[in-house]
């Protein structure tokens, strides 16, 4: 499986600033210390090498929407935030390539961040393109057709020439989709969310955004370590400090890059993917968190293997 | 983890030694809702948790931290007292170090 990150900023989308960018250039003209390159690609080399992502890169702007690639005959995608508009540019791409243009989106929840996307979901204007909607929402159409409706968005909800099918699920039930075996798990959230796992040929990825795990429910963990057990990769909401969550954030439905590394070592799994960013912190905000986490797990490993860590960004792919 | 706690008459010092993970954070709440406990009874407003011999805690135990200081009301201010440089670590990436005081030593200096 080869997972994709179009949509990695939590709550709001985030553009980068004028002055910002100009920052960066010049942190980067400061490093390279009057070095010439012949060619782009030569200088883009360097600052893969000698700069640090979050002067030469972006954590990404857009909001929660992940690609799952497992099956050559459908898409698969968690979320709908506002990266799925370059996700739809991506799919037709393929789809003129010969890609069959089948969809199966698996949905967390419907707040606004995580469907935001779907309007400007191209292929959704499609006749002959088929999507299938998986949610453990009972009211997942009311949602997307509600963001179109003419107070909010010009173009109707039926105005889209795709075939459009919702399936509602229930947590514990295991079901097919898309070649990928497929579980769900209820997690703390306003109004609730559904965290998901994608197995396919000994292979699981996980799938864990706008979930709390609050101090006084520590015990309900042990669902979600069973749930992450042996995933080679988890992508986990890690918005706050764990500190911010059991304080200002309380209550807010987000959980923190310590707890998302305990739940993966007891759960044995491989890798973690740090997600839904906090909007209003820097680069430099999450690189740091980054770098926290890496050294945190190191910290409390023990004797168990080690979990890598990564921080998903907005273009970011990991081979599973 | 093992516990032991004493009482100074001003404050209660609670000593944990070893680590605080998945398989002893219960034991080590327990332990801090009883001292907390004893606090409130006895009408000591201060709570010590020497760190001193604690190799590290994950996020359960400093959760802990955060039920015992619910527990206490504001009526027993809560005091982390000389971590090692792991548990400051942990204690600055948590961002913990922002809702607990920490102090470098277990007795204040006179």
């Amino acid at each position: 499986m080869l997972v994709r990150f179009w949509g990695t900023r939590g709550s709001l989308p985030v553009a980068q600033r004028a002055d910002a960018i100009l920052t960066r250039i010049a942190r980067a003209l400061v490093i390279a210390r009057g070095r010439r390159f012949d060619s782009e690609a030569e200088a883009a080399e360097f600052a893969r090498t000698d700069i640090e992502f979050a002067t030469y890169g972006t954590y990404g702007g857009a909001t929660p929407c992940v690609e799952i690639e497992a099956d050559e005959n459908a898409f698969v995608i968690c979320d709908m935030g506002s990266g799925l508009r370059e996700f739809g540019v991506s799919a037709q791409r393929r789809c003129a390539e010969g890609h069959p243009r089948v969809y199966h989106f698996f949905l967390s929840h419907l707040h606004w961040d995580h469907i935001m996307g779907f309007p400007f979901f191209r292929p959704a204007y499609e006749s002959g393109a088929t999507i299938v909607i998986h949610s453990g929402h009972w009211d997942a159409e009311d949602a997307l057709r509600r963001q179109q409706a003419d107070i909010s968005f010009p173009v109707p909800f039926d105005a889209l020439k795709a075939n459009i099918e919702f399936v509602e699920h229930t947590p514990g039930q295991t079901f097919e989709a898309a070649g990928l075996q497929v579980s769900l798990i209820h997690q703390r959230h306003r109004r609730g969310s559904f965290g998901y796992r994608f197995e396919r040929q000994g292979k699981a990825v996980v799938y864990s955004t706008d979930a709390e795990h609050r101090p006084d429910d520590m015990e309900a963990e042990d669902a979600f370590q069973a749930f992450f057990a042996n995933a080679d990769l988890v992508i986990c909401d890690t918005m706050y400090s764990l500190g911010d969550t059991v304080s200002l954030k309380l209550d807010k439905g987000h959980s923190s890059n310590v707890v998302a590394v305990d739940l993966c070592h007891a759960a044995s799994a491989r890798r973690l993917a740090l997600f839904h960013h906090e909007p209003s912190h820097s680069d430099e905000d999450i690189q740091q968190m980054f770098f926290e986490t890496v050294r945190y797990e190191k910290i409390v490993r023990g004797g168990r293997p080690e979990l890598e860590v990564v921080c998903a960004y907005d273009g970011l792919e990991v081979e599973v | 983890m093992d516990w032991r706690v004493r009482n100074d008459g001003a404050r209660l010092v609670a000593v944990p030694t070893g680590r605080v993970d998945e398989d002893s954070w219960k034991a080590f709440s327990t332990h801090l809702n009883a001292a907390v406990n004893d606090a409130l009874v006895l009408a000591i407003p201060s709570l010590v948790i020497d760190l001193s011999g604690l190799e590290y805690m994950t996020s359960k135990g400093l959760r802990a931290l955060t039920l015992a200081k619910n527990e206490a009301r504001g009526e027993v201010t809560i005091r982390l007292a000389a971590p090692n440089a792991t548990m400051r670590r942990i204690l600055s990436i948590s961002r913990y170090d922002m809702l607990f005081p920490v102090v470098d030593a277990v007795d204040p200096a006179s």
